[in-house]
Protein backbone atom coordinates (compact mmCIF):
# COMPACT_ATOMS: atom_id res chain seq x y z
CA UNK A 1 0.00 0.00 0.00
CA UNK A 2 2.77 2.41 0.90
CA UNK A 3 6.16 2.97 -0.57
CA UNK A 4 7.99 2.41 2.68
CA UNK A 5 11.43 2.38 1.16
CA UNK A 6 12.03 6.11 1.04
CA UNK A 7 13.22 7.57 4.36
CA UNK A 8 11.73 11.01 5.05
CA UNK A 9 13.11 11.76 8.51
CA UNK A 10 16.35 10.22 9.72
CA UNK A 11 17.33 10.80 13.32
CA UNK A 12 20.95 9.77 13.76
CA UNK A 13 22.60 9.52 17.15
CA UNK A 14 20.76 12.49 18.67
CA UNK A 15 21.79 13.36 22.22
CA UNK A 16 20.52 16.29 24.22
CA UNK A 17 21.71 17.60 27.56
CA UNK A 18 19.76 20.18 29.53
CA UNK A 19 21.30 22.50 32.08
CA UNK A 20 19.36 22.38 35.35
CA UNK A 21 19.80 23.64 38.89
CA UNK A 22 21.20 20.25 39.88
CA UNK A 23 23.68 20.12 37.05
CA UNK A 24 23.37 18.84 33.49
CA UNK A 25 20.57 16.38 32.73
CA UNK A 26 20.92 13.95 29.84
CA UNK A 27 17.49 13.91 28.18
CA UNK A 28 18.31 11.91 25.05
CA UNK A 29 21.21 9.51 24.52
CA UNK A 30 22.19 8.52 21.01
CA UNK A 31 18.63 8.22 19.69
CA UNK A 32 18.16 6.73 16.23
CA UNK A 33 14.92 6.63 14.31
CA UNK A 34 13.93 6.62 10.68
CA UNK A 35 10.46 7.62 9.52
CA UNK A 36 9.59 6.72 5.95
CA UNK A 37 7.60 8.85 3.60
CA UNK A 38 3.88 8.62 4.23
CA UNK A 39 4.31 6.80 7.53
CA UNK A 40 2.48 7.69 10.74
CA UNK A 41 4.90 7.00 13.58
CA UNK A 42 4.07 7.51 17.24
CA UNK A 43 6.54 7.81 20.06
CA UNK A 44 5.25 6.66 23.43
CA UNK A 45 7.08 6.42 26.72
CA UNK A 46 6.95 7.33 30.41
CA UNK A 47 6.60 11.02 31.24
CA UNK A 48 9.90 12.87 31.32
CA UNK A 49 11.60 10.36 29.00
CA UNK A 50 12.52 13.03 26.48
CA UNK A 51 9.98 12.20 23.79
CA UNK A 52 8.85 15.81 23.40
CA UNK A 53 12.49 16.91 23.41
CA UNK A 54 13.13 14.59 20.46
CA UNK A 55 10.21 16.13 18.59
CA UNK A 56 11.51 19.68 19.27
CA UNK A 57 14.92 18.63 17.96
CA UNK A 58 13.31 17.31 14.76
CA UNK A 59 11.37 20.58 14.55
CA UNK A 60 14.66 22.44 14.67
CA UNK A 61 13.63 24.37 17.80
CA UNK A 62 16.30 22.84 20.03
CA UNK A 63 19.93 22.31 19.08
CA UNK A 64 21.30 18.86 19.90
CA UNK A 65 24.25 16.61 19.17
CA UNK A 66 23.84 14.23 16.26
CA UNK A 67 21.96 14.73 13.01
CA UNK A 68 18.39 15.14 11.90
CA UNK A 69 18.17 14.56 8.18
CA UNK A 70 15.11 15.42 6.12
CA UNK A 71 15.02 14.19 2.52
CA UNK A 72 18.76 13.59 2.69
CA UNK A 73 19.66 17.08 3.96
CA UNK A 74 20.60 17.80 7.60
CA UNK A 75 18.33 20.44 9.12
CA UNK A 76 19.72 23.74 10.39
CA UNK A 77 16.67 25.06 12.20
CA UNK A 78 12.88 25.28 11.94
CA UNK A 79 11.40 25.07 8.47
CA UNK A 80 8.05 25.23 6.72
CA UNK A 81 8.56 21.64 5.53
CA UNK A 82 7.73 20.56 9.08
CA UNK A 83 4.38 21.66 10.45
CA UNK A 84 3.96 21.49 14.21
CA UNK A 85 0.93 21.11 16.48
CA UNK A 86 1.44 21.55 20.21
CA UNK A 87 -0.62 20.29 23.11
CA UNK A 88 -1.24 23.87 24.29
CA UNK A 89 -2.62 24.86 20.84
CA UNK A 90 -0.16 27.76 20.54
CA UNK A 91 -2.55 29.89 18.51
CA UNK A 92 -1.60 33.54 18.20
CA UNK A 93 -4.09 35.09 20.63
CA UNK A 94 -4.04 38.47 18.87
CA UNK A 95 -5.12 37.00 15.54
CA UNK A 96 -8.59 35.83 14.56
CA UNK A 97 -9.28 32.28 13.42
CA UNK A 98 -8.97 33.47 9.82
CA UNK A 99 -5.65 35.23 10.39
CA UNK A 100 -4.22 32.37 12.45
CA UNK A 101 -4.93 29.88 9.66
CA UNK A 102 -3.65 32.32 7.02
CA UNK A 103 -0.54 33.33 8.98
CA UNK A 104 1.93 30.96 7.29
CA UNK A 105 0.52 31.73 3.83
CA UNK A 106 0.89 35.43 4.47
CA UNK A 107 4.50 34.88 5.55
CA UNK A 108 5.08 33.12 2.22
CA UNK A 109 3.85 36.29 0.53
CA UNK A 110 0.63 34.83 -0.86
CA UNK A 111 -1.90 37.39 -2.09
CA UNK A 112 -4.91 38.01 0.15
CA UNK A 113 -7.48 36.70 -2.34
CA UNK A 114 -5.68 33.41 -2.84
CA UNK A 115 -5.10 33.09 0.89
CA UNK A 116 -8.78 33.61 1.55
CA UNK A 117 -9.64 30.68 -0.73
CA UNK A 118 -7.39 28.25 1.15
CA UNK A 119 -8.48 29.56 4.55
CA UNK A 120 -12.13 29.31 3.54
CA UNK A 121 -11.70 25.69 2.48
CA UNK A 122 -9.83 24.74 5.68
CA UNK A 123 -12.36 26.46 7.91
CA UNK A 124 -14.98 24.23 6.36
CA UNK A 125 -12.80 21.11 6.69
CA UNK A 126 -12.44 21.71 10.45
CA UNK A 127 -16.13 22.56 10.79
CA UNK A 128 -15.63 26.11 12.01
CA UNK A 129 -17.36 28.03 9.23
CA UNK A 130 -18.90 31.13 10.80
CA UNK A 131 -16.15 31.41 13.40
CA UNK A 132 -13.61 33.11 11.12
CA UNK A 133 -13.63 36.38 13.03
CA UNK A 134 -13.43 34.92 16.52
CA UNK A 135 -10.33 35.25 18.64
CA UNK A 136 -8.77 32.14 20.22
CA UNK A 137 -9.99 33.07 23.71
CA UNK A 138 -13.57 32.75 22.47
CA UNK A 139 -13.06 29.13 21.38
CA UNK A 140 -13.24 25.83 23.26
CA UNK A 141 -10.18 23.58 23.55
CA UNK A 142 -11.30 21.32 20.73
CA UNK A 143 -12.02 24.27 18.44
CA UNK A 144 -8.62 25.77 19.22
CA UNK A 145 -6.85 22.55 18.36
CA UNK A 146 -8.81 22.32 15.10
CA UNK A 147 -7.62 25.81 14.20
CA UNK A 148 -4.05 24.87 15.13
CA UNK A 149 -4.22 21.85 12.83
CA UNK A 150 -5.73 23.93 10.03
CA UNK A 151 -3.02 26.58 10.50
CA UNK A 152 -0.40 23.89 10.04
CA UNK A 153 -2.14 22.24 7.07
CA UNK A 154 -2.56 25.61 5.30
CA UNK A 155 1.15 25.67 4.47
CA UNK A 156 0.91 22.10 3.19
CA UNK A 157 4.04 20.81 4.95
CA UNK A 158 5.35 17.38 3.92
CA UNK A 159 5.82 16.45 7.56
CA UNK A 160 3.54 16.86 10.57
CA UNK A 161 5.09 16.92 14.04
CA UNK A 162 2.44 16.44 16.71
CA UNK A 163 3.32 17.00 20.36
CA UNK A 164 0.59 15.32 22.43
CA UNK A 165 -1.90 17.15 20.23
CA UNK A 166 -5.03 15.97 22.04
CA UNK A 167 -3.60 15.75 25.56
CA UNK A 168 -5.50 18.79 26.80
CA UNK A 169 -8.90 17.71 25.48
CA UNK A 170 -11.68 15.81 27.20
CA UNK A 171 -12.11 12.14 26.25
CA UNK A 172 -15.03 12.60 23.83
CA UNK A 173 -13.50 15.54 21.99
CA UNK A 174 -10.21 13.67 21.83
CA UNK A 175 -11.79 10.73 19.99
CA UNK A 176 -13.51 13.01 17.50
CA UNK A 177 -10.25 14.84 16.87
CA UNK A 178 -8.37 11.56 16.43
CA UNK A 179 -10.87 10.50 13.77
CA UNK A 180 -10.48 13.83 12.01
CA UNK A 181 -6.70 13.53 12.08
CA UNK A 182 -6.90 9.98 10.76
CA UNK A 183 -9.15 11.12 7.93
CA UNK A 184 -6.81 13.98 7.04
CA UNK A 185 -3.83 11.64 7.11
CA UNK A 186 -5.54 9.05 4.93
CA UNK A 187 -6.39 11.80 2.44
CA UNK A 188 -3.06 13.58 2.35
CA UNK A 189 -0.63 10.79 3.28
CA UNK A 190 1.71 13.19 4.97
CA UNK A 191 4.60 11.86 7.01
CA UNK A 192 3.58 12.14 10.65
CA UNK A 193 5.67 11.92 13.81
CA UNK A 194 3.49 12.09 16.90
CA UNK A 195 4.41 12.10 20.57
CA UNK A 196 1.75 10.84 22.96
CA UNK A 197 1.40 9.14 26.32
CA UNK A 198 -1.92 7.59 25.27
CA UNK A 199 -1.19 4.06 24.06
CA UNK A 200 -4.70 3.52 22.64
CA UNK A 201 -4.38 6.72 20.64
CA UNK A 202 -0.99 5.61 19.29
CA UNK A 203 -2.34 2.21 18.20
CA UNK A 204 -5.47 3.72 16.68
CA UNK A 205 -3.57 6.26 14.56
CA UNK A 206 -0.12 4.90 13.71
CA UNK A 207 1.60 2.54 11.30
CA UNK A 208 4.42 2.12 13.73
CA UNK A 209 4.91 2.77 17.43
CA UNK A 210 8.27 3.44 19.03
CA UNK A 211 8.61 2.99 22.77
CA UNK A 212 11.11 5.23 24.46
CA UNK A 213 13.11 4.23 27.52
CA UNK A 214 13.13 6.12 30.78
CA UNK A 215 15.54 9.07 30.81
CA UNK A 216 17.99 9.31 29.09
CA UNK A 217 15.63 8.50 26.26
CA UNK A 218 16.33 6.01 23.52
CA UNK A 219 13.99 4.06 21.27
CA UNK A 220 14.06 0.59 22.80
CA UNK A 221 11.21 -1.22 21.14
CA UNK A 222 9.16 -0.85 17.97
CA UNK A 223 5.74 -2.19 17.08
CA UNK A 224 4.37 -2.36 13.63
CA UNK A 225 0.62 -1.74 13.47
CA UNK A 226 -1.36 -3.27 10.67
CA UNK A 227 -5.03 -2.54 11.09
CA UNK A 228 -7.79 -2.53 8.55
CA UNK A 229 -8.38 1.23 8.27
CA UNK A 230 -11.64 0.59 6.47
CA UNK A 231 -13.26 -0.54 9.71
CA UNK A 232 -15.05 1.81 12.04
CA UNK A 233 -13.65 2.83 15.37
CA UNK A 234 -16.29 0.82 17.20
CA UNK A 235 -15.31 -2.38 15.41
CA UNK A 236 -11.60 -1.69 15.62
CA UNK A 237 -11.22 -1.00 19.32
CA UNK A 238 -12.96 -4.21 20.36
CA UNK A 239 -11.07 -6.36 17.84
CA UNK A 240 -8.59 -9.00 18.94
CA UNK A 241 -5.97 -7.54 16.60
CA UNK A 242 -6.23 -4.04 18.08
CA UNK A 243 -6.15 -5.15 21.68
CA UNK A 244 -3.25 -7.53 21.33
CA UNK A 245 -1.04 -4.74 19.96
CA UNK A 246 -2.39 -2.30 22.52
CA UNK A 247 -1.53 -4.67 25.37
CA UNK A 248 1.96 -5.35 24.13
CA UNK A 249 2.74 -1.66 23.75
CA UNK A 250 1.16 -0.91 27.10
CA UNK A 251 3.32 -3.52 28.85
CA UNK A 252 6.44 -2.19 27.20
CA UNK A 253 5.67 1.40 28.30
CA UNK A 254 4.77 0.22 31.78
CA UNK A 255 8.11 -1.52 32.21
CA UNK A 256 9.85 1.77 31.39
CA UNK A 257 7.55 3.75 33.65
CA UNK A 258 8.39 1.41 36.54
CA UNK A 259 12.10 1.90 35.87
CA UNK A 260 11.59 5.67 35.88
CA UNK A 261 9.37 5.49 38.97
CA UNK A 262 11.84 3.36 40.91
CA UNK A 263 14.60 5.79 40.11
CA UNK A 264 12.57 8.73 41.33
CA UNK A 265 11.90 6.99 44.61
CA UNK A 266 15.60 6.36 45.15
CA UNK A 267 16.33 10.05 44.56
CA UNK B 1 -28.49 42.65 23.29
CA UNK B 2 -30.51 45.34 21.51
CA UNK B 3 -29.11 48.84 21.23
CA UNK B 4 -31.62 50.72 23.45
CA UNK B 5 -31.12 48.12 26.18
CA UNK B 6 -27.41 48.69 26.13
CA UNK B 7 -27.84 52.45 26.31
CA UNK B 8 -30.17 52.09 29.26
CA UNK B 9 -27.70 49.77 30.91
CA UNK B 10 -24.79 52.19 30.48
CA UNK B 11 -26.94 55.05 31.73
CA UNK B 12 -27.86 53.05 34.83
CA UNK B 13 -24.23 52.24 35.49
CA UNK B 14 -23.30 55.89 35.05
CA UNK B 15 -25.88 56.88 37.67
CA UNK B 16 -24.63 54.23 40.08
CA UNK B 17 -21.12 55.60 39.70
CA UNK B 18 -22.09 59.21 40.23
CA UNK B 19 -24.20 58.68 43.37
CA UNK B 20 -21.22 58.29 45.76
CA UNK B 21 -19.69 61.47 44.32
CA UNK B 22 -22.90 63.41 44.92
CA UNK B 23 -23.09 62.06 48.48
CA UNK B 24 -19.49 63.10 49.02
CA UNK B 25 -20.25 66.62 47.79
CA UNK B 26 -23.33 66.78 50.02
CA UNK B 27 -21.36 65.66 53.08
CA UNK B 28 -18.75 68.30 52.31
CA UNK B 29 -21.46 70.94 52.01
CA UNK B 30 -23.10 69.90 55.29
CA UNK B 31 -19.81 69.88 57.17
CA UNK B 32 -19.05 73.41 55.94
CA UNK B 33 -22.46 74.95 56.44
CA UNK B 34 -22.83 73.41 59.92
CA UNK B 35 -19.70 75.26 60.91
CA UNK B 36 -17.88 72.08 61.94
CA UNK B 37 -14.68 73.35 60.35
CA UNK B 38 -13.07 76.70 59.78
CA UNK B 39 -14.31 77.90 56.38
CA UNK B 40 -10.95 79.51 55.69
CA UNK B 41 -9.31 76.13 55.71
CA UNK B 42 -12.04 74.10 54.05
CA UNK B 43 -14.07 76.21 51.64
CA UNK B 44 -17.63 75.13 50.85
CA UNK B 45 -18.36 73.44 47.51
CA UNK B 46 -20.25 76.51 46.34
CA UNK B 47 -17.24 78.74 47.04
CA UNK B 48 -14.98 76.38 45.11
CA UNK B 49 -17.43 76.37 42.19
CA UNK B 50 -17.45 80.17 42.18
CA UNK B 51 -13.66 80.25 42.20
CA UNK B 52 -13.59 77.72 39.39
CA UNK B 53 -15.92 79.87 37.28
CA UNK B 54 -13.74 82.87 37.97
CA UNK B 55 -10.57 81.03 36.98
CA UNK B 56 -12.20 79.86 33.76
CA UNK B 57 -13.38 83.35 32.90
CA UNK B 58 -9.94 84.81 33.39
CA UNK B 59 -8.40 82.10 31.19
CA UNK B 60 -5.99 81.17 33.96
CA UNK B 61 -7.07 77.55 34.02
CA UNK B 62 -6.85 77.09 30.28
CA UNK B 63 -3.42 78.69 30.09
CA UNK B 64 -1.85 76.78 32.96
CA UNK B 65 -3.57 73.52 32.18
CA UNK B 66 -2.17 73.64 28.65
CA UNK B 67 1.32 74.11 30.06
CA UNK B 68 0.96 71.25 32.53
CA UNK B 69 -0.55 68.92 29.94
CA UNK B 70 2.24 69.78 27.52
CA UNK B 71 4.90 68.86 30.09
CA UNK B 72 3.13 65.69 31.20
CA UNK B 73 2.48 64.54 27.63
CA UNK B 74 6.00 65.18 26.33
CA UNK B 75 7.53 63.44 29.36
CA UNK B 76 5.11 60.53 29.07
CA UNK B 77 5.60 60.03 25.34
CA UNK B 78 9.40 60.24 25.57
CA UNK B 79 9.42 58.00 28.64
CA UNK B 80 7.17 55.46 26.94
CA UNK B 81 9.22 55.35 23.74
CA UNK B 82 12.53 55.02 25.59
CA UNK B 83 11.07 52.61 28.14
CA UNK B 84 9.70 50.28 25.46
CA UNK B 85 13.01 50.43 23.63
CA UNK B 86 15.07 49.68 26.75
CA UNK B 87 12.68 46.89 27.79
CA UNK B 88 12.93 45.26 24.36
CA UNK B 89 16.72 45.62 24.33
CA UNK B 90 16.93 44.03 27.77
CA UNK B 91 15.04 41.04 26.47
CA UNK B 92 17.11 40.89 23.27
CA UNK B 93 20.63 41.27 24.56
CA UNK B 94 22.04 39.51 27.55
CA UNK B 95 24.90 41.97 27.92
CA UNK B 96 22.56 44.97 27.77
CA UNK B 97 20.36 43.33 30.40
CA UNK B 98 23.30 42.70 32.70
CA UNK B 99 24.23 46.37 32.57
CA UNK B 100 20.75 47.81 32.87
CA UNK B 101 19.11 45.49 35.42
CA UNK B 102 21.00 46.80 38.49
CA UNK B 103 20.26 50.40 37.47
CA UNK B 104 16.56 49.68 36.94
CA UNK B 105 16.37 47.69 40.18
CA UNK B 106 18.19 50.42 42.11
CA UNK B 107 16.08 53.32 40.86
CA UNK B 108 12.70 51.60 40.59
CA UNK B 109 11.53 52.34 44.12
CA UNK B 110 13.21 55.75 44.32
CA UNK B 111 10.57 58.49 44.63
CA UNK B 112 11.42 60.46 41.49
CA UNK B 113 10.15 63.71 43.03
CA UNK B 114 13.24 63.63 45.28
CA UNK B 115 15.28 64.46 42.20
CA UNK B 116 13.33 67.59 41.24
CA UNK B 117 15.60 70.02 43.17
CA UNK B 118 18.59 68.45 41.46
CA UNK B 119 16.94 68.78 38.05
CA UNK B 120 16.13 72.41 38.85
CA UNK B 121 19.82 72.95 39.52
CA UNK B 122 20.79 71.33 36.23
CA UNK B 123 18.00 72.44 33.93
CA UNK B 124 16.74 75.60 35.63
CA UNK B 125 13.16 76.63 36.33
CA UNK B 126 10.54 75.59 33.80
CA UNK B 127 9.77 73.08 31.07
CA UNK B 128 12.93 70.99 30.97
CA UNK B 129 12.95 70.24 34.70
CA UNK B 130 9.28 69.21 34.70
CA UNK B 131 9.62 67.11 31.56
CA UNK B 132 12.77 65.40 32.86
CA UNK B 133 11.00 64.48 36.11
CA UNK B 134 7.96 63.11 34.24
CA UNK B 135 10.21 61.29 31.78
CA UNK B 136 12.14 59.51 34.51
CA UNK B 137 9.02 58.53 36.43
CA UNK B 138 7.36 57.11 33.29
CA UNK B 139 10.49 55.38 32.06
CA UNK B 140 10.78 52.75 34.77
CA UNK B 141 7.27 51.23 34.70
CA UNK B 142 7.53 51.14 30.91
CA UNK B 143 10.86 49.30 31.01
CA UNK B 144 9.74 46.78 33.60
CA UNK B 145 6.38 46.01 31.97
CA UNK B 146 7.73 45.82 28.41
CA UNK B 147 10.52 43.50 29.48
CA UNK B 148 8.09 41.28 31.38
CA UNK B 149 5.70 41.14 28.43
CA UNK B 150 8.45 40.10 26.02
CA UNK B 151 10.15 37.47 28.16
CA UNK B 152 6.86 35.80 29.10
CA UNK B 153 6.13 35.02 25.44
CA UNK B 154 5.31 31.29 25.43
CA UNK B 155 7.98 29.22 23.70
CA UNK B 156 5.37 27.36 21.66
CA UNK B 157 4.19 30.64 20.10
CA UNK B 158 7.73 31.46 19.00
CA UNK B 159 8.26 27.94 17.70
CA UNK B 160 4.93 27.93 15.87
CA UNK B 161 5.82 31.23 14.21
CA UNK B 162 9.22 29.86 13.20
CA UNK B 163 7.73 26.68 11.79
CA UNK B 164 5.34 28.86 9.77
CA UNK B 165 8.20 30.74 8.16
CA UNK B 166 8.85 33.69 10.49
CA UNK B 167 12.49 34.78 10.49
CA UNK B 168 14.45 35.87 13.56
CA UNK B 169 14.01 39.60 12.86
CA UNK B 170 10.32 39.29 12.03
CA UNK B 171 9.68 37.55 15.36
CA UNK B 172 10.05 40.89 17.14
CA UNK B 173 7.22 42.87 15.58
CA UNK B 174 5.01 39.83 14.93
CA UNK B 175 5.34 37.81 18.12
CA UNK B 176 7.30 39.36 20.98
CA UNK B 177 5.92 42.91 20.79
CA UNK B 178 2.40 41.65 20.15
CA UNK B 179 2.63 39.40 23.17
CA UNK B 180 3.98 42.28 25.27
CA UNK B 181 1.21 44.73 24.30
CA UNK B 182 -1.10 44.02 27.27
CA UNK B 183 1.83 44.56 29.64
CA UNK B 184 2.92 47.66 27.75
CA UNK B 185 -0.56 49.12 28.21
CA UNK B 186 -0.47 48.26 31.90
CA UNK B 187 2.83 50.14 32.08
CA UNK B 188 1.29 53.06 30.19
CA UNK B 189 -1.54 53.34 32.67
CA UNK B 190 0.88 53.43 35.59
CA UNK B 191 3.07 55.93 33.72
CA UNK B 192 0.06 58.14 32.96
CA UNK B 193 -0.67 58.43 36.68
CA UNK B 194 2.96 59.22 37.43
CA UNK B 195 3.07 61.83 34.67
CA UNK B 196 0.47 63.99 36.42
CA UNK B 197 2.02 63.52 39.85
CA UNK B 198 5.49 64.50 38.66
CA UNK B 199 4.41 67.34 36.40
CA UNK B 200 2.51 68.94 39.28
CA UNK B 201 5.22 68.31 41.88
CA UNK B 202 7.89 69.75 39.60
CA UNK B 203 5.76 72.82 38.98
CA UNK B 204 5.26 73.37 42.69
CA UNK B 205 9.01 73.25 43.28
CA UNK B 206 10.58 74.64 40.15
CA UNK B 207 8.25 76.53 37.85
CA UNK B 208 6.65 79.90 37.32
CA UNK B 209 3.52 78.51 35.72
CA UNK B 210 1.35 75.39 35.30
CA UNK B 211 -1.45 73.99 37.44
CA UNK B 212 1.03 72.84 40.08
CA UNK B 213 2.33 76.36 40.49
CA UNK B 214 -1.26 77.68 40.59
CA UNK B 215 -2.20 75.28 43.39
CA UNK B 216 0.94 76.10 45.30
CA UNK B 217 0.51 79.83 44.87
CA UNK B 218 -3.12 79.93 46.01
CA UNK B 219 -2.14 77.75 48.97
CA UNK B 220 0.62 80.16 49.93
CA UNK B 221 -1.72 83.12 49.61
CA UNK B 222 -4.37 81.41 51.70
CA UNK B 223 -7.01 81.61 48.96
CA UNK B 224 -8.08 78.05 49.54
CA UNK B 225 -11.24 78.20 47.44
CA UNK B 226 -9.07 78.97 44.39
CA UNK B 227 -6.59 76.28 45.39
CA UNK B 228 -9.41 73.75 45.60
CA UNK B 229 -10.73 74.89 42.25
CA UNK B 230 -7.36 74.22 40.62
CA UNK B 231 -7.16 70.81 42.30
CA UNK B 232 -10.65 69.90 41.08
CA UNK B 233 -9.59 70.81 37.56
CA UNK B 234 -6.56 68.59 37.50
CA UNK B 235 -8.49 65.72 39.13
CA UNK B 236 -11.09 65.86 36.36
CA UNK B 237 -8.47 66.05 33.61
CA UNK B 238 -6.45 63.15 35.06
CA UNK B 239 -9.60 61.07 35.44
CA UNK B 240 -10.61 61.56 31.82
CA UNK B 241 -7.08 60.91 30.57
CA UNK B 242 -7.17 57.57 32.40
CA UNK B 243 -10.61 56.69 30.96
CA UNK B 244 -9.43 57.52 27.44
CA UNK B 245 -6.44 55.24 27.88
CA UNK B 246 -8.66 52.42 29.16
CA UNK B 247 -11.01 52.79 26.19
CA UNK B 248 -8.05 52.81 23.83
CA UNK B 249 -6.61 49.70 25.47
CA UNK B 250 -9.92 47.90 25.14
CA UNK B 251 -10.20 48.88 21.51
CA UNK B 252 -6.68 47.72 20.68
CA UNK B 253 -6.63 44.59 22.83
CA UNK B 254 -10.03 43.04 22.09
CA UNK B 255 -8.23 39.74 21.70
CA UNK B 256 -6.93 39.80 25.24
CA UNK B 257 -8.53 38.32 28.37
CA UNK B 258 -8.54 41.68 30.12
CA UNK B 259 -11.18 42.83 27.64
CA UNK B 260 -13.44 39.90 28.53
CA UNK B 261 -14.51 41.03 31.97
CA UNK B 262 -15.94 44.25 30.62
CA UNK B 263 -17.64 42.56 27.67
CA UNK B 264 -19.18 39.94 29.96
CA UNK B 265 -20.48 42.64 32.26
CA UNK B 266 -22.38 44.10 29.32
CA UNK B 267 -24.04 40.82 28.47
CA UNK B 268 -27.52 40.20 29.84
Amino acid sequence: MLDLARPKIEIRGVSKTYASEHGPVLALRGTDLTVNEGEFVSIVGPSGCGKSTLLYVVGGFLAADGDVVIDGTPIKGPGTDRGVVFQEYALFPWLTVRDNIGYGLERQGMAAAEREKIVGRLVKVIGLAGFENRYPRELSGGMKQRVAIARTLACDPAILLLDEPFGALDAQTREIMQDELLRIWLETRKTVLMVTHDVTEAVYLSNRICVMSARPGQIIEEFSVTLDRGRSREELVVSEQFNSIRNRVWLSVRRQALVAGGRNEEA
Amino acid sequence: MKKPDRLLFSAKRGVVRIVPLILFGLAWHVVCSAGLVNRDFLPAPAAVAAALADLFKGGEIARNLTITLFRATVGLVLGAICGIWIGVMMARSRRFREYVTPIVGGTYSLPKSALIPLFALWFGIGNITSIAAVFLACLLPMIVNTYHGVVTTPKVLVWSAEALGTGERELWPRIFIRNALPDIFTGLRIALGFSFVLAISAEMIASTNGIGKLIFMYGENGTYDYMFAAIVCIVIVAFFADRVLILLTRRLLVWHESAVAELDARRP
